[in-house]
């Protein structure tokens, strides 16, 4: 188990770097949000989904859908980190035409579930998506990543209603907290303490965890469904900005536009990470 | 007219009962508004695939998205605004922009809703449906094309959004075959094009035969909307060059922006619309509201004279 953790550290460092190649191609991106989520992401993918590059079209597969469609880059950099999209794609990120378009976009990209972006709109789709896969009578799982920006969005309340009345507990939602929006601080915004109260009214069965900790991500995934009967939300404490140091914890990660040496900084502690990940691995 | 006038919900909630009878793929999405399409019947013979889901729209929308995933038709019915203005980012993005196998049918469309006042209203609906890429707008005009859409929307690949209206229609088409895209032709003539849409169609018939000894008029039926019938609409107008067009709908973004924006590139035609004025309709009986906008059989055939009469410069 010790390993399997160590694994997916490495998983995750790697994707960190992934989302600075789709910088280096493009300059420009949602990284804070990317990489407050980009823990729970590997976790999804690399510990609860079973899923290879020739499953991604049938009708079985897990499923995984980003909400929050501007943290796309965590996405792409799990595909690709995963071996689900090859590498080289990364490269493309920015570019006219390139499959991994700003938020991501289903026709183009092998992996993407639902054309997200706009916000609010992948917990109904997801609800729809457990419903089809309980009346096909087949045993696909649905995960959701949501920020806690749009939890304001009345849509997820919609969706957040039918799960728990439809007992959809095959649908796992992932809220990733880092607490901050592009206005500031999302208390501030606008407050929706608590979640995972919130949700538990609604029906649900909720953790809360850090989701920046592989081991606590890990365990959550083990846990589910939390409970029988119940959809399964993971109030995830997170970091904007995890694993750069120039903007960990700063609104500014939301929308970051480095310069070439802020980048090549960014590079090195991703690529230091990446040793350290490697490191633990073979001590594990 | 052919057969008897119908409740265009029952006819509506029959055919999706049959059509799921036979096809294990079609599911039923309620908001609370299920057994007022006239889908009670599915809930019995197929309660496995009747989803209630309470009053919400944007919600009910992206489980339809999500469930075609599946391999599922869903069918959403519902109060027209609520299905088209309430969760229209949704039906644009999770349906019309992921290209889904959804449809969605607006019932009570126009003010059928009549006395419930514009809340309830749907003047727009053509509008914002037909401004989502990829998305086929049907408006049957009579019990038999209610039937042959509803089997031609299940049969088609991808988004699709119907209106149905209120009132009682009579039926006016003598068998259910209905081909997405393509007009019928109800009366030919020569003096001047007339084209209507949805369950308008039986008043602007009776409009057309009360004046078919002063005006030769060319009548075209749409039941659909999108795509339009472009062929029939642009072979008609150069004969007569004068067109007519009749909707239950704003003037601004329905069937005769559509036919304006088609016929624009063409010489020599002239378009006038009769539909309804870009404000609030107010609550009241179906027939006076109809009646106050030139929209019933009297008012209809008004207008098909004055255009007759319509001087067309000559240049």
């Amino acid at each position: 188990m010790t390993s399997d953790i160590a694994a997916l550290e490495l998983a995750a460092a790697r994707a960190r770097r992934f989302v600075l190649r789709m910088l280096e191609a493009h300059h420009a991106g949602h990284v804070g949000g990317a990489l407050s989520a980009i823990d729970m992401v590997v976790g999804v993918y690399r510990r609860a989904m079973q899923l290879s590059p020739g499953m991604l079209a049938s009708v079985d597969r897990d499923r995984f859908l980003l909400s929050a469609g501007h943290k796309a880059l965590a996405q792409y950099a799990v595909l690709a980190e995963a071996g689900l999209v090859p590498e080289s794609i990364l490269d493309t990120y920015g570019q006219t035409g390139s499959a991994l378009s700003g938020h991501p976009d289903m026709h183009k990209l092998p992996g993407i579930e639902a054309n997200t972006g706009a916000l609010g709109h992948g917990l109904p789709i997801a609800c729809g998506m457990a419903l089809g896969a309980r009346l096909a009578g087949v045993g696909s799982r649905v995960f959701v990543v949501m920020g806690d920006g749009e939890l304001p969005e009345g849509s997820n309340w919609e969706g957040a209603a039918i799960a728990a009345h439809h007992r959809l507990d095959q649908l796992t939602v992932f809220v990733d907290v880092n607490g901050l929006q592009i206005s500031g601080p999302t208390a501030d915004v606008m407050g929706m303490e608590s979640i995972a109260a919130k949700f538990e009214a609604f029906g649900w069965a909720t953790l809360v965890i850090d989701g920046n900790d592989m081991a606590s991500v890990a365990d959550a995934l083990d846990q589910l469904p939390l409970e029988a009967g119940k959809p399964s939300a993971i109030i995830a404490r997170t970091v904007k900005g995890k694993g750069i140091s120039a903007i960990e914890g700063a609104v500014s990660s939301h929308y970051w536009k480095p310069s070439p040496a802020e980048l090549a900084v960014a590079i090195e502690e991703c690529e230091v990470a990446i040793q350290t990940a490697q490191a633990g691995l073979v001590a594990s | 007219m052919i057969g008897e006038v119908q409740d265009p919900r029952v006819t509506f909630g029959k055919a999706v009962a049959e059509a799921g009878d036979a096809d294990p793929r079609v599911v039923v999405l309620s908001a609370d508004s299920g057994g007022s399409s006239g889908l009670g019947g599915f809930a019995k013979t197929h309660p496995e695939r009747y989803l209630e889901f309470g009053i919400q729209e944007h919600g009910v929308t992206g489980v339809a998205s999500g469930l075609s995933t599946f391999g599922f038709i869903p069918v959403f019915c519902a109060i027209a605004p609520f299905v088209t203005c309430r969760n229209f980012e949704a039906f644009r993005n999770d349906v019309g922009y992921m290209g889904q196998n959804v449809k969605i049918v607006g019932r009570n469309g126009g003010f059928t809703y009549s006395d419930l006042g514009a809340t309830h209203h749907s003047l727009e609906d053509y509008a914002l449906t037909r401004m989502i890429p990829g998305v086929v707008v049907l408006a049957p005009q009579d019990p038999a094309e209610i039937r042959g859409a509803v089997a031609a929307m299940l049969k088609h690949e991808g988004p699709v959004y119907m209106r149905i209206g209120n009132d009682p229609i009579p039926q006016i088409f003598p068998g259910d075959t209905f081909v997405i895209g393509q007009a019928k032709r109800l009366r030919e003539g020569s003096g001047l094009t007339v084209i209507s849409t949805g369950y308008v169609t039986p008043r602007v018939l009776d409009a057309v035969d009360l004046v078919s000894e002063e005006v030769d008029v060319d009548l075209l039926g749409l039941g659909t909307v999108v795509p339009l019938d472009e062929e029939a609409i642009i072979t008609s107008a150069m004969r007569t060059g004068r067109v007519l067009t009749v909707e239950e709908h704003y003037i601004r973004g329905g069937l005769g922006s559509a036919v304006c924006e088609l016929l624009s590139g063409v010489p020599g035609v002239i378009v006038d619309r009769l539909a309804v004025p870009h404000a609030y309709v107010p609550s009241g009986r179906y027939a006076e509201i109809t009646a106050r906008y030139g929209l019933d059989v009297d008012g209809i055939a008004a207008r098909i004279r004055s255009m007759a009469q319509l001087k067309v410069p000559v240049g």
